[in-house]
């Protein structure tokens, strides 16, 4: 059950800035980003072979990436359909990929628009493309924000989650935030801000929601062997697991405050052949407060239910038994569907990540939005090499 | 906002546009299903009937909405998921119609909201 563990590694991240408008093309952001990883890693646009993202169709596609850096003949691409569910598989099946020997040298970019062009919130955008949808859209109900509250709202009838719980988490996000220079949302914030922040769809402040941001974040994925040979210290990927689990929209979920992660946790960890608690630190798809929170029970740091107290109790602040979001999450440092998630995991494992280091940061867990939308999911384990 | 019906759930809305509640009802296992699909999920055949089940359920969860998503709407308003008595592995969403809001578990009951003759939406008031 080990597949391909800690055969490939991660060798280089890059970075667009972030902002409310980059003022250019998602192709040229995904330039930017997949040159900085590049560079990162001490590659040149000449050694890749392998070009891969995740979209819904609002950004360019690595067919047109490719050419645009020169890179006029991989061996391999991906150009997944998909949200943040998917942002994991991408690498993941980047490091299939390599470990295959399909490419030797992939980048894994998403570049986005997502305040100035395409906002995931709604404006801009059309309605996904989902059976479902005709059966909440003429109420009023479409918006992630509000699917998210209603999941939110389940759980907190259920288990007694509290306004609190998910404001703790905000706030300890916040404080990391100003200690990461590429963050968006740097002023630290406190509990009374969070629960004075406007209403966004109940039980959801505006606090409560992750930011809409342009920029583009990419890594370089390669053989654990070659990474080793390469500019900085390589950071393995010991397990990159993806896949369904049922929806509740077709009857086969009955619960509505577990996710897919549940049912994909323990195949993750097996591959890695370790468990939740020799995880070290945790960049947790943060969509919203409330993601973070049920995450942290169904991929095993606490009991169902628990996941308000479990972050209340500072368990998952510096210095807590699991640091989570360290750069600041989609709700504070900027939103990169995920990538920038695992970006994160990389600096901390390398120990560059400055201020805002874990101090012997060994094993890190990073995950995709887990599933509640359509029951897709996907995460990684990595590790230092 | 208009419902965009499929191949698999245009008959659904042309019966709740008149007036019908209905589900599919799996003829081999006898799994009930919402949203409408041509196959069972569970024992994956496709030969179903329509079948009337009570207009009741239970509140699941509910979410109050404030921000403008909808041009032209800026007053808040409440959106129910309900967990239906005679199907309770099926949820359906619908606007709320109760005076005081929603709580989990409360017992509610569908009404039909008439748009024009050919679309009808469900909402939820309390039981009773």
């Amino acid at each position: 059950m080990g597949g391909f563990r800690d055969r490939t590694a991660v060798a280089g991240v890059g970075y667009t800035r972030f902002s409310k408008d980059s003022g250019v093309s998602t192709l040229t952001l995904a330039c930017e980003a997949v040159l900085a990883a590049l560079d990162d890693a001490g590659l040149t646009a000449d050694d890749v072979d392998g070009i891969a993202t995740h979209r819904v169709g609002d950004s360019a596609a690595p067919a047109l990436v490719g050419p645009a850096l020169g890179i006029h003949e991989p061996s391999w691409y991906l150009d997944q359909f998909g949200g943040g569910s998917v942002s994991h598989s991408v690498v993941g099946q980047a490091a299939l990929a390599v470990a295959a020997g399909v490419a030797e040298t992939v980048v894994c970019y998403r570049a986005i628009n997502a305040r100035s062009e395409f906002r995931m919130g709604g404006t801009g955008r059309g309605l996904p493309v989902s059976p479902e949808v005709q059966y909440q859209a003429p109420y009023g109900y479409f918006a992630p924000p509000q699917q998210y509250a209603m999941f939110a709202r389940a759980h907190m009838s259920r288990y007694g989650t509290r306004p609190e719980h998910f404001g703790a988490l905000a706030v300890v996000q916040r404080a990391n935030a100003a200690k990461n220079p590429r963050a968006l949302m740097r002023t630290p914030i406190t509990l009374d801000d969070y629960l004075a922040s406007r209403w966004i769809a109940e039980p959801f402040r505006l606090l409560d929601c992750c930011l809409e941001t342009d920029g583009a974040c990419a890594l370089v994925v390669t053989s654990a062997e070659r990474a080793a040979d390469l500019r900085r210290p390589p950071v393995l990927i010991s397990a990159a697991a993806w896949g369904g689990g049922d929806s509740f929209l077709s009857g086969g979920r009955a619960d509505t405050t577990v996710t897919s992660a549940a049912e994909l946790a323990p195949r993750l960890y097996r591959q890695a052949g370790i468990g939740p608690a020799d995880v070290d630190v945790a960049e947790i798809y943060d969509c919203f407060t409330y993601s973070v929170i049920v995450q942290l029970e169904d991929y095993g740091f606490c009991a169902k239910g628990e996941g308000g107290p479990y972050v209340a109790s500072g368990a998952v602040a510096p210095g807590g038994e699991l640091p989570v979001n360290t750069h600041g999450g989609f709700l504070s440092e900027g939103y990169v569907h995920g990538v920038n998630h695992i970006a994160e995991a990389v600096s901390q494992l390398r120990g560059d990540a400055g201020e805002r280091q874990v101090a012997g940061a060994e094993v890190a867990l990073s995950t995709a939005q887990p599933g509640y939308i359509l029951p897709a999911t996907s995460a990684l384990i990595l590790r230092k090499g | 906002m208009r419902p965009v019906a499929d191949r698999d759930s245009a008959e659904w809305w042309r019966r709740t546009a008149a007036g019908e509640f209905v589900l599919q009802r799996c003829d081999s296992c006898a799994t009930p299903r919402f949203p409408t699909r041509a196959y069972c999920h569970r024992c994956r055949t496709r030969e179903w009937h329509w079948e009337p089940v009570a207009p009741a359920g239970r509140v699941e969860s509910w979410i109050v909405s404030h921000q403008p998503f909808l041009a032209g709407v800026s007053e808040p308003y409440t959106v129910v998921m309900v967990r239906l008595d005679e199907a309770p592995e099926c949820v359906m969403y619908g606007n709320w119609r109760g005076a005081e809001p929603p709580v989990a578990g409360l017992p509610v009951r569908a009404c039909f909201r008439k748009v024009d003759e050919e679309l009808s939406l469900i909402d939820w008031r309390p039981l009773g």
